[in-house]
């Protein structure tokens, strides 16, 4: 089974009416309590006078004067009708009509959890790619220096400033502050922040996204809106409790970190136990030495050890995230962590399918793709549910 | 600056950290059982859906998109052209009309020529003179022509160029045209190949009226047109077609090395720490089905260009933390240099005899990777 070759498919263009009804009472929030009562109504004004589904940027939304333009609209000053601006689907909220974009880029905001990719090395600082419009900056002086030690950064700090990241280093920070142009600035001021090492990266759409957007999800899950392939621009990393937690591996692969950068970057690596990193590179560290020890490793760039057993989970686990995204479910700790245990139970549905061709069957076992990704699509979605 | 570096060495290399790019050689190098980031086998493919015959305007054309987005279109066009002989070849002609079929550089009326099949690439991004459209151009028309089949009493003699042949004085001209739709994400030869091969698996040219050296004369009706490559399940080519069946446009396969794996269809991130890129391209030319390896072309290592990694003894920011004798530099088998293992070293090229034998071997024996792809090719749908 070397390659497979599929028809094209036609992805089916959803007919205006069809689909209004669904959006009354998946989209907006407030709808859901009442929609008994007042969905009847508001379909039908939905139906002549609001185009739904999928806009594109120019294209008039309504002309009607009773609704609000919300986001990724826009109103010319001399006609009520509402524009679209972004290519999306519409949303309404009560009367506030606004386009949710298909994909869009990251747009920061204080205290995200991000991941970024280092572009640019300036003589004080960084520039950081976060998949944000225009590139993000780490300041020197938001870094923490090998050993913790608290300091002026002189310029010999400047001098060695590729030591601590250089290009192409990938780092998980926080966005300390917003700049009136939409830039964030980064700051890297925790042990838990700094270069990334020992993993896999892979970037998926994040918009930041709110509260908002997830739970519309969740709220489609029942009517099919989820089925895989169908995008609805609601797959992809939000803003939640947890962005980074440790996984408890099967198959002996022990303990692996995931963090999920708000702005769509991800990243799986083994777990860096922090006592034991540092126990590993030096024998004898006294405890009070401890945190001095670990991060100094922080800006390392050689990687540890890694069990292939350890390596296959975390390549799964990147495969699972993948499912999710093109299934245009949103990835969070909640549905990766389904996603996992379904492509296990998966995997154990398809062994006991399969068991004549031992040899050849176990070759690609582990490409989650097809069948086998439609399948824990639907575990997830049952078990989000 | 560097966008341009990286055109010209005919690969998108992505921004990837040392300690990224050294996680995935190690995952890709581990014996036996490489561990691709996305789980694939080593032989395995992404999957991609293909149709042909999308545009009306064309001889025969075809789509396919790969899984990651990056799809391409292929359209053929041919026309008839009358055949321009050299001086030499037309003495030759005089002197006695029995000619050898192999002997084909002077005998153009006969054996066909190369330059009867145009290819164009289009990239975008890249401006039609850049490096890579036309390297990819070239190396997909040398095999294109350069496909020769081996049954002398067949329509297929001398390959694509012989079927192009009408008669002594005209011939058909052949214009490929490849148009990437998306970004070049990977290298995208494999795509644009597989591509090629569909639409020329759907052309189909007019069928012929006139006979032996009259001028070139068709039959309107395009329903009874015969298929350049003729096809297996058409009852009406006759005993002529059904011979000549087996004789298939070649394809190109993308094959890297990372240790000592032999890894199919890379995704770019594999590229991007291969020690070797070699472009294989194989056809099918005779009856008992066997492959036929007609070039290999080696493709620059985007690996040479990314940066290295800092072995925490040699790290300035972690002195002290590190006892000396940590890192001990390890011999790597693959590329004889020494290596701490962990941090990476961008490769210098050059790969073992070994190595190469091992990937066209794993390409050309039967049930191989060539054999499936030309299989699963042959069962799309041409309508």
């Amino acid at each position: 089974m070397g390659i497979i070759i599929l028809p094209p498919v036609v992805e089916d263009i959803i007919p205006h009416h069809d689909e209004s009804d669904d959006s009354m009472s998946v989209d907006s929030d407030e709808d859901v309590e009442m929609s008994g009562v007042r969905a009847p109504k508001r379909a039908r004004i939905g139906n002549q006078t609001v185009s739904t589904g999928v806009v594109t940027p120019g294209e008039v939304v309504t002309d009607d004067p009773q609704w609000m333009r919300g986001h990724g609209t826009y109103m010319t000053p001399l006609s009520t009708s509402i524009i679209a601006t972004v290519a999306g689907t519409v949303h309404k909220t009560n009367k506030l009509l606004s386009v949710h974009p298909l994909r869009a880029r990251y747009t920061p905001e204080i205290g995200d959890l991000v991941i970024g990719r280092i572009v640019e090395v300036q003589s004080k600082r960084w520039k950081v790619d976060v998949a944000a419009p225009l590139l993000a900056q780490l300041p020197l002086s938001a870094i923490n220096l090998p050993g913790g030690i608290l300091r002026r950064r002189t310029s010999s700090d400047e001098l060695q400033i590729r030591t601590f990241f250089s290009e192409g280093d990938l780092v998980v920070a926080e966005v300390q502050s917003v700049h009136q142009d939409g830039s964030a600035s980064l700051h890297t001021r925790s042990l838990k922040y700094g270069k990334l090492r020992n993993g896999v990266f892979l970037a998926v759409t994040g918009t930041g996204g709110s509260g908002a957007s997830s739970s519309t999800t969740k709220g489609g899950v029942g009517d099919g809106s989820l089925r895989p392939g169908a995008s609805s621009g609601m797959g992809g990393v939000v803003r939640s409790r947890r962005q980074v937690w440790t996984v408890n591996t099967h198959n002996g692969g022990g303990e692996v970190d995931v963090i999920l950068g708000v702005n769509g970057y991800i990243w799986i690596s083994k777990h860096a136990d922090g006592a034991a990193a540092a126990s590993s590179t030096t024998e004898n560290v006294s405890i009070t030495r401890m945190e001095e020890m670990v991060s100094t490793s922080i800006y390392s760039s050689q990687n540890d050890v890694i069990a292939p057993q350890t390596r296959r989970e975390i390549a799964r686990l990147a495969q699972c995230i993948q499912v999710l995204v093109q299934g245009g479910v949103r990835v969070d700790e909640e549905t990766v962590m389904g996603a996992y245990e379904a492509s296990l139970q998966v995997d154990l549905e398809v062994g006991d399918d399969e068991d004549e061709d031992e040899e050849t069957r176990h070759e690609g076992r582990e490409y989650l793709e097809g069948a086998k990704s439609r399948r824990i699509l639907e575990l997830v979605v049952q078990h989000v549910k | 600056m560097s966008n341009q570096r990286q055109a010209s060495s005919a690969s998108q290399v992505p921004h990837l950290s040392p300690a990224e790019l050294s996680y995935l050689y190690t995952s890709l190098s581990l014996p036996k059982t490489p561990i691709r980031p996305d789980g694939r086998s080593p032989t395995q493919f992404r999957p991609l859906t293909a149709e042909t015959n999308i545009l009306p305007g064309t001889n025969g054309s075809a789509r396919i998109g790969f899984a990651d987005g990056t799809q391409a279109i292929v359209g053929v066009k041919a026309e008839v052209e009358k055949t321009v002989l050299s001086n030499e070849t037309l003495a030759r002609n005089d002197g006695g009309a029995g000619h050898e079929h192999g002997d084909q550089e002077g005998s153009a009326a006969v054996g066909g020529h190369g330059s009867w099949v145009q290819m164009s690439i289009e990239i975008p991004g890249f401006r039609d003179d850049d490096a890579l459209p036309v390297f990819l151009s070239e190396m997909m028309r040398e095999s294109l022509v350069g496909a020769v089949g081996t049954d002398e009493t067949s329509d297929m003699t001398g390959g694509l160029k012989g079927r192009l042949v009408i008669n002594k004085r005209w011939h058909w001209r052949l214009y490929i045209d490849v148009l990437l739709l998306s970004q070049p994400l990977a290298y995208p030869l494999p795509l644009l190949s597989l591509t090629t091969h569909l639409a020329l698996l759907s052309t189909k040219l007019p069928k012929l009226k006139s006979q032996g050296e009259e001028d070139p004369f068709f039959d309107d009706d395009w329903a009874v047109a015969e298929y350049l490559y003729p096809r297996p399940s058409l009852s009406s080519g006759g005993k002529k077609s059904a011979r000549s069946s087996f004789v298939r446009p070649p394809v190109t396969l993308l094959v890297i090395s990372v240790g000592d794996n032999i890894i199919f269809d890379p995704n770019r991130e594999e590229i991007a720490v291969a020690d070797a890129v070699l472009a294989i391209s194989i056809t099918r030319d005779s009856e008992a089905g066997n492959l036929k390896l007609l070039s290999i072309r080696t493709v620059d290592p985007p690996s040479r260009l990314t940066p290295p990694g800092v072995p925490n003894s040699e790290n300035v920011s972690m002195l002290g933390a590190v006892a000396p004798t940590e890192d001990v530099a390890v011999l790597n088998p693959a590329t004889g240099e020494e290596e701490v293992p962990g941090v990476w070293r961008p490769r210098r090229g050059g790969v073992k005899r070994s190595v190469i034998a091992e990937m066209v071997k794993t390409a050309l024996k039967k049930g191989g990777v060539g054999e499936e792809v030309l299989e699963g090719l042959e069962g799309v749908e041409v309508s």
